[in-house]
């Protein structure tokens, strides 16, 4: 099989360009006569309108507002649900709510116009928090109750297993919002031309933009053309977030009938973009006489925010992920997303996996070591393995390697001797965490709702062109996806052109989101060169196509959430030690291994570039990277008090791997952008509690807070609170 | 557009007679100003009053030492030209090479950093500790003052309409002690605004009495604390842990800090317990640093 080498690195077909810095972003395009706009956001995190007072607008300065949508068109922007307006109308929901733009042709005469603009608002009392958006605080704004979105989970019977149960202990762990940090902040620019519009973005998911804002305007989604400019990161953050710059742009070209453009500067950008969800989770899980785990019930809380937008799907993958990389007897799970006056929550590599898997895994190392026993000995009791039940009531379809790959990162890591030698309190640690992450779109999603389609193009010169909307973001599908093509077909990869997508010239494939465009998209290009092959030689100018069919015998029902949510699972174990500093409570962590399982690799040097990376971002998430909303009001709002980690503050990674191919994905390959994510916060956590003796169960944990643990924490051993 | 007027003097005479007729803003590394004057993306800042930007002024560039021995460092010296020099000071060395980034090392001025006042600065903690002064020149002559003393109080420096600062002067260096002990507390490893920054050193007297001792501590407080008061109660004596455990209470009364102040006064508590601990044991080497071991991943060692 040739599989085995296309593992070997390749030089990324954007590397030169993206060092050179020849390369095109969307604040780089020049467009003639086109304006500036600059977005007027509310000021306050929950009220009423009471007016807005303009300066005098010179002439071809204008303030757009919903007033501006023709009749016929909605004021929503479509993310999955509807309810995120483009402009607020009377009420405000959130600080930085899109109120109007601003337009005109001199940048800075639009910005001296923007800081004229005084709004009057009847201020209402805001809920900023979970515990206060489930309280109501300050009234309930969506629904009676605050809760945008509920489900819930069961598999067994825990309140009979609660019933048997020796002991029933409860534990609330909790995560806080993260920022995205993405190298090129939002922007974009809108052009009317005939009949329809052209988007220029910088974004993940071109369709969804045109589904989205087309009903503003009242437009069918093909006649608002999306062309995606080179990408510099995105991380979730430019899965939806694209259609909250992009409405408004659209709106404002069709009032002005010229083009305009926007793009965010740092500040702008933090302050006034989406986040990863803050989660609470408390648990109560049931244990026999010996300690063992009989019965496991969670409620999941997600701070949505003010708008549901996308979020019930992050909730369900949430809940779906919090039994982690186990197989308990009895599961019970309750999802909430709770409405607050926060800027809405969105999209986050991992996509409310992260929260719970969090949440399980200090769960699992508190329950441990309240018994004394160290947490590695305790998990191993209840990994999952193929065929198991999954959270869902479906079964784990592969094969699962969790064993030989926890055996990799022990003898790189010496655990055993580590974990043996450090005591608790010594000031040195060492944690350990399992963690897996379900690819591609949950349950029947891919078949359902996406129907992914791709379509490869063969030229008289035998160039090939891969047609998709697939994005490039940093991440290296660039060249993956080319490579998958030219290997299939036995060609040199400067053969295969892979553009950046434009709306109206490739089919929809899908979002590049859910660790899916390797897997699922992947597939598709090697089905459509496999295809392509018998004919390459014989044909000149000629197209396959190829679309997405979902493996036979393994249901999903949407409506109660049971059966196979997931094919493939990438699984990951990750190790990290770590020192304290006795004086001052500054980490220092010493060694960081990983293994993963994400089937076979298509590009090693890739593939241990987002393993380098997403271990780094979820450390960062687990430590300095404190983002606190006070008010309604972002505090963070700068590189330099928005703390994400340098190159300096973490050591070189052992990085290892174990060979699983998947049946449906491109030579075995199975997603992984995410997977990688989701584990090494709960590792540090694990490794920190140790060093200093002291439970922790909430993240970020910056300096002051490990000290602040060192001082008035619970002992490691105490006994989790009691309940009944 | 607005215009924005700017002057650039070639010489130091030149920049002084503007500034005693021009209410100017003196602008040399510009990573404070440029940063605080901005507006969004792709617009030129806006300041208030015409800019002087003193930046190449040759006589701003100097590190020497004077004819009593000092430190004397040019005002225009970036954060990069100290942390590399090794006539600069152990402790403002440490303190130069975790400023920021490099870019912003090669571009941040010594000067810079004592005038804006910050409570975060990272150069004024070792400029308390060593009795620096800083030299104010202008057309009517040249003052000087400590660093201590002309740093009022936050965000305020007692600076002349008419006068620049041309120079520091420090006064005493490592040499002058027996053991030397600098931390920075940053927000992270690199490129790091301080959480708490204590920097310390002690002499011994033969008869194992303390000949002198210095701590000065940097955002626990309105401005950089530091407290001869403090110090006189181990001077003079023999290192007890109940004496250390006085200077450490008399200090914690010394610092007054708003955010995070149990975190900054028990870093800084035991960074002084450790210290003077430590330094009581006469261990080989100079550095005594918070643990054995104690590294900075990766972080820029200055080069000598």
């Amino acid at each position: 099989m040739v599989a085995c080498d296309i593992s070997k690195a390749v030089r990324r077909v954007d590397a030169v360009s993206k060092s050179e810095g020849t390369i095109k972003y969307v604040s780089d395009y020049s467009f003639d006569d086109c304006l500036w706009g600059r977005l007027v956001r509310s000021g306050i995190p929950r009220g009423k309108i009471k007016a807005i007072h303009l300066p005098d607008l010179p002439e071809g300065y204008r303030f757009v507002t919903y007033k501006d949508i023709p009749e016929g068109g909605h004021n929503y922007l479509h993310m999955i649900a509807t309810d995120w307006k483009c402009f607020a109308e009377d009420e405000v929901r959130y600080v930085g709510e899109t109120i109007g733009i601003l337009v005109g042709p001199d940048r800075t005469k639009v910005e001296d116009l923007k800081q004229k603009i005084v709004i009057d608002y009847e201020e209402m009392t805001p809920a900023v928090t979970i515990d206060e958006g489930l309280e109501c605080k300050g009234g309930a704004f969506v629904n009676s109750d605050n809760i945008h979105c509920r489900l819930s989970l069961n598999v067994g019977d825990v309140d009979a297993a609660f019933k048997k149960a020796a002991k029933i202990v409860t534990e609330t762990v909790e995560t806080g919002f993260q920022e995205h940090v993405y190298l090129e902040t939002n922007g974009a620019c809108c052009i009317p031309e005939g009949d329809h519009y052209v988007v220029y973005a910088s974004a993940q998911c071109p369709f969804y933009i045109a589904k989205s804002i087309s009903p503003l305007l009242n437009l069918t989604p093909d006649k608002v053309i999306v062309r995606q400019t080179t990408t510099g990161g995105a991380f979730g953050g430019k899965e939806h977030f694209p259609d909250v710059v992009c409405g408004p742009l659209l709106v404002a070209a069709y009032v002005m009938k010229k083009g305009v453009k926007m793009f965010f500067d740092r500040e702008e950008d933090i302050e006034n973009s989406v986040k990863r969800h803050p989660s609470k989770v408390v648990f109560k899980t049931g244990l026999d006489k010996d300690g063992n785990i009989i019965a496991m019930d969670s409620t999941v809380c997600y701070n949505v925010g003010g708008y549901l937008a996308s979020s019930f799907v992050v909730l369900q993958r949430g809940c779906f992920h919090v039994t982690g990389c186990y197989s308990f007897p009895n599961i019970r799970s309750v999802g909430l997303g709770v409405a607050t006056n926060t800027f809405p929550s969105c999209a986050f590599r991992g996509f409310g996996a992260p929260q719970t898997l969090f949440a399980v895994e200090t769960h699992l190392c508190h329950l441990a070591e309240m018994q004394g026993l160290d947490p590695l000995e305790y998990k191993r009791r209840y990994f999952i393995k193929q065929g198991d039940t999954t959270s869902t009531n479906g079964k784990v379809v592969e094969r699962v390697m969790i064993p030989e790959m926890l055996e990799q990162v022990m003898k790189a890591s010496d655990y055993e001797r580590k974990a043996r030698e450090y005591k608790w309190g010594s000031g040195r640690g060492i944690g350990i965490s399992f963690y897996n992450h379900g690819g591609a779109f949950t349950g029947n999603g891919e078949q359902a709702i996406i129907k992914a389609r791709c379509q490869l193009h063969k030229s008289a010169n035998g160039d090939v062109e891969i047609l998709c909307s697939q994005t490039e973001m940093g991440q290296g599908f660039h060249t993956i996806l080319p490579k998958i093509a030219a290997h299939v077909l036995e060609i040199p990869m400067e053969k295969v052109i892979f553009k950046d997508p434009d709306t109206s010239r490739v089919p929809d494939s899908g979002p590049t989101a859910a660790s899916r465009s390797t897997m699922i998209v992947g597939e598709l290009v090697e089905k459509a060169a496999n295809l392509m092959k018998p004919r390459y030689d014989k044909e000149e100018d000629f197209t396959v196509e190829t679309h997405y069919e979902h493996p036979e015998g393994f249901p999903w029902d949407q409506s109660t959430f049971q059966g196979y949510a997931y094919l493939g699972y990438g699984w990951g174990v990750c190790a990290v030690e770590v020192e304290v500093d006795p004086c001052t409570a500054e980490i220092t962590t010493k060694g960081i291994w990983s293994s993963h399982d994400c089937g076979h690799l298509i590009d090693e040097r890739i593939v241990h570039g987002q393993v380098n990376g997403g271990v780094i971002q979820g450390l960062g998430w687990g430590s300095t990277e404190v983002m606190q909303n006070i008010g309604g009001h972002f505090k963070q709002t700068s590189m330099s008090d928005y703390i994400i980690p340098t190159s300096m503050d973490f050591p070189k990674q052992g990085v290892y791997f174990v060979e699983n191919p998947y049946q449906w994905g491109p030579f075995g390959a199975k997603g992984m952008g995410e997977l990688v994510f989701n584990g090494s916060a709960a590792a540090y956590i694990d490794a920190v509690s140790k060093a200093i003796g002291k439970r922790i169960s909430s993240i970020p944990l910056p300096t002051e807070e490990v000290m602040t643990y060192m001082l008035h924490g619970t002992d490691l051993k105490s006994e989790l609170q009691e309940v009944r | 557009m607005e215009e924005l007027k700017c002057y650039m003097p070639k010489t130091l005479k030149e920049a002084l007679e503007i500034k005693a007729k021009v209410d100017v803003i003196p602008l040399a590394g510009g990573s404070d100003l440029m940063v605080s004057h901005k507006r969004t993306m792709g617009l030129t800042p806006v300041f208030e009053k015409p800019v002087m930007i003193i930046r190449n002024l040759p006589e701003l560039k100097r590190i020497y030492r004077n004819d009593k021995g000092e430190c004397c460092i040019g005002a225009g010296c970036t954060s990069e030209e100290i942390a590399e020099n090794t006539l600069c000071p152990w402790h403002l060395r440490q303190a130069a090479s975790r400023m920021g980034a490099i870019g912003l090392r090669n571009s941040a001025t010594i000067a810079g950093n004592i005038a804006n006042a910050s409570p975060k600065g990272d150069t004024p903690g070792p400029l308390y500790l060593l009795d620096a002064r800083v030299k104010l020149s202008s057309v009517r002559g040249d003052r000087e003052e400590l660093v201590s003393d002309f740093i009022v109080k936050f965000r305020q420096i007692d600076l002349q309409p008419d006068e620049l600062i041309t120079e520091i002067i420090v006064p005493y260096s490592e040499d002058d002690f027996d053991y030397i002990f600098w931390h920075k507390v940053g927000t992270r490893k690199a490129n790091a605004i301080s959480k708490i920054t204590v920097s310390q050193a002690i002499k011994f007297n033969k008869d194992d009495t303390v000949a002198d001792y210095r701590v000065s501590a940097t955002a626990t407080g309105a401005k950089t604390n530091r407290s001869r008061d403090v110090e006189n109660i181990i001077i003079g004596k023999k290192i007890t842990p109940e004496l250390t455990e006085q200077v450490i209470e008399a200090f914690d009364k010394v610092i007054s800090p708003r955010a995070m102040p149990e975190f900054r006064r028990e870093a800084t508590r035991r960074m002084i317990r450790r210290f003077l601990s430590e330094s009581a044991k006469r261990p080989k080497g100079k550095v005594i640093d918070t643990y054995e071991g104690y590294s900075v991943t990766g972080a820029p060692t200055p080069r000598s």
